[in-house]
């Protein structure tokens, strides 16, 4: 199949979606974007077909349909997602659930012929008894504290029945690990950027990052080909946290589990702090992924963990110069 | 004036700076010769920290200040130094720990264990190879040994990963310490893919069942999980070979398990030996006992002629392998005149 003339875009407004988007009209052959969102993103401006879209309002998919129909849309890509946790459980669930459940009915009135979706790696979640590579059959069993995660969890799930149900769209879920790298990026990034870092006492796992780079790489890669399926996109290599936080030149600050944990929820609830209670269990099990088949499937990633982590930090680095 | 003396300083300059040259040259030799005298004192009181055996429990009697003082000195300038250069396999092995412990490893095998091994000559010779033995002991020691005393006998294998219960990962501290001295949680995943990518595996298919065994039963081999040793070698397209460990279950011999007390404190059992939780942290050391370590011919499980006999193939294989293990393990307490020696 050659590469799709018309292209749809949900959530244009995000930090990958404008990348992706540069990315795409970068082409030889520049596609027609079609970008869906709740803003108009002023870096694209003139450049892109806008259509402001509320996901969580209950007519979107009837508006989602019409446009992606008018428009003659032959790939999307959700990207609709919150970059961050946010306390309120039921916005969150409004999005991110109905949000996506808005999108596939679209996608099925529109007949179109492929959907990538965004998903994470954080939703296998951190477990003791994970093995030490995930593979995309594993099942997914998130955290029950990280209610932005099985949100996510149970997008997948209507995903998968949802394919079950239209097989003439062929659907790429693409589950991405922690990203990093110059952009402004999200609440895990933040958590890195400070100069002391707090873990989990007694616990030292691996950690896996990828660059966004490659991660825009797999985005367009997906859009450009078909590649039906699950994927686990990663970064090559992992590295003791400890090792990261000292490469960074920065300190550990080792607390208690029982205290980190009642602290991070207590700050979460208040909202002093970005991140739900269960993400600590992301610094202190196992969590990596297999990404072999899809490195086959999609072409190599350029940056290992430690390149995507020194890239980070230095950007970060000039940052704080400024 | 003024030009007499410029005059005079022109001309005695160089005469001037001849003599103190002369003069520094002869400090400087006096300085050196000093310096290497020094040296050479340090060198006679301060063994290199390369060659020398680690003095972990020799019970030196006098303190060596000079050598305290200079250890003290470069760990205050490499402080913070050592992860810098932390490099870690995909599964979290820290070769630098390894092999600054590999003295240490050497004395428990030699010294402390007095690890008897027999049977070395039935080792396969192609690498990866899958090793299976009776779980002994609370904590890793066994893998851990089992593994250093391989790659002493047998260089091929490299030092072969070996398989951890679940609830050692729950454990602060011990978690990392583990991982990073070669250990794996046990699963079939982990396994798969180190025997891939050709690095040997130590298995314990009797999990923590058998980590908890009570000292009466410690010889009594329990049921081998459901036939996971065997389909991974099967699969992987590689030996087993069977180990019979004999005085690891001693180290931390188990009087009884208590269930009420893990409980509270949140772990799967909580075991009552002589030593925990009387000695408190102290428990957690091991006791000197001897050991002795049997390995038996490979084994090379039958492929199942078809899906239908799978099953029974692979139960009749793990039987067999049980068997095997627990003769190894009779053979090893011939050996011993009792738990010390």
């Amino acid at each position: 199949m050659s590469q799709p003339k018309r292209i749809g875009i949900t959530g244009l407004d995000t930090e990958y979606g404008i990348r992706l988007a540069e990315r795409l009209l970068g082409w030889d052959d520049p596609p027609a974007l079609v970008g869906l969102d709740l803003n108009r993103p002023l870096r694209l401006a003139g450049r892109v077909d806008f259509y402001p879209v509320d996901l969580t309002s209950p007519t979107a998919d009837v508006d989602l349909a019409e446009r992606l129909a008018g428009e003659g849309v032959e790939v999307l890509i959700h990207l609709a997602f919150r970059s961050s946790p946010t306390p309120d459980i039921e916005e969150d669930h409004e999005l991110e659930t109905i949000g996506s459940l808005h999108v596939l009915n679209a996608v099925a009135a529109a007949q179109l012929s492929r959907l990538v979706v965004a998903s994470s790696t954080m939703l296998y979640g951190a477990r003791p008894d994970n093995p030490n590579f995930l593979s995309e059959g594993h099942p997914l069993r998130g955290h029950p504290d990280a209610h932005c995660v099985q949100n996510r969890i149970e997008v997948e799930h209507l995903l998968s029945d949802w394919s079950d149900r239209h097989l003439d769209t062929e659907v790429t879920v693409l589950r991405t690990g922690w990203t990093l790298g110059p952009s402004r990026g999200n609440y895990v990034s933040r958590f890195f950027e400070a100069s002391v870092i707090p873990t989990v006492m007694g616990f030292d796992p691996l950690v896996q990052l990828m660059h966004e780079d490659d991660l825009i790489d797999v985005y367009e890669e997906a859009i450009r080909h078909s590649h039906p399926g699950v994927w686990n996109v990663v970064g090559r290599e992992a590295l003791p946290l400890s090792a990261l936080i000292a490469l960074a030149g920065k300190r550990r600050l080792p607390i208690p589990s029982s205290v980190l944990y009642r602290m991070s929820k207590i700050s979460f609830l208040e909202q002093t702090g970005d991140r739900p209670a269960g993400f600590f269990d992301y610094l202190r099990y196992l969590w990596m992924a297999d990404g072999e088949r899809t490195w086959k499937e999609f072409g190599e990633p350029v940056y290992s963990t430690r390149e995507a982590w020194s890239a980070f930090v230095s950007s970060r680095r000039l940052q704080n110069v400024r | 004036m003024g030009d007499d003396a410029r005059d005079d300083n022109v001309i005695q300059m160089p005469l001037k700076e001849e003599g103190q040259a002369d003069l520094e040259r002869e400090d400087l030799d006096a300085l050196r010769e000093a310096l290497e005298d020094l040296r050479h004192e340090i060198r006679l009181r301060v063994p290199d920290p390369r060659t020398s055996e680690p003095k972990a429990l020799d019970g030196q009697s006098e303190i060596d200040f000079v050598a305290l003082v200079d250890g003290l000195r470069s760990r205050l300038a490499t402080l913070g130094m050592r992860e810098w250069t932390v490099e870690v396999d995909d599964f979290g092995l820290d070769r630098d720990l390894v092999q600054r412990a590999e003295p240490l490893l050497d004395w428990m095998q030699s010294v402390y264990w007095r690890i008897d091994v027999v049977g070395s000559e039935h080792l396969p010779e192609d690498s990866p190879a899958l090793f299976v033995a009776n779980r002994a002991g609370i904590l890793p020691w066994d893998g851990l040994m089992l593994s250093h005393v391989i790659r002493g006998v047998a260089p091929r294998f490299g030092r072969p990963r070996h398989m951890l219960a679940d609830w050692l990962m729950t454990l602060p501290f011990v978690q990392s310490f583990v991982t990073r001295m070669g250990g794996v949680r046990a699963c079939r995943e982990n396994a798969d893919r180190l025997l891939r990518t050709g690095r040997s595996v130590i298995a314990f298919p009797e999990g923590a069942k058998g980590a908890t065994k009570t000292f009466r039963e410690r010889y009594r081999l329990k049921r081998f999980g459901r036939g996971g040793v065997v389909r991974a070698a099967i699969e992987n397209g590689v030996p087993i070979v069977p180990v019979g460990l004999v005085g690891p279950e001693e180290a931390h011999p188990v009087m009884f398990k208590s269930h009420r007390a893990a409980r509270a404190v949140g772990l799967p059992f909580l075991p009552i030996t002589p030593t925990f939780p009387l000695l408190g942290p102290l428990g957690a050391v091991p006791l000197p006992t001897k050991w002795v370590m049997v390995f038996g011919e490979p084994m090379t499980p039958p492929l199942p002629a078809d899906a239908a006999a799978e099953a029974l193939v692979i139960s009749r294989a793990t039987a067999s392998l049980r068997e095997r293990i627990q003769a190894l393990v009779e053979v090893g307490l011939d050996r011993r005149a009792s738990v010390w020696d």
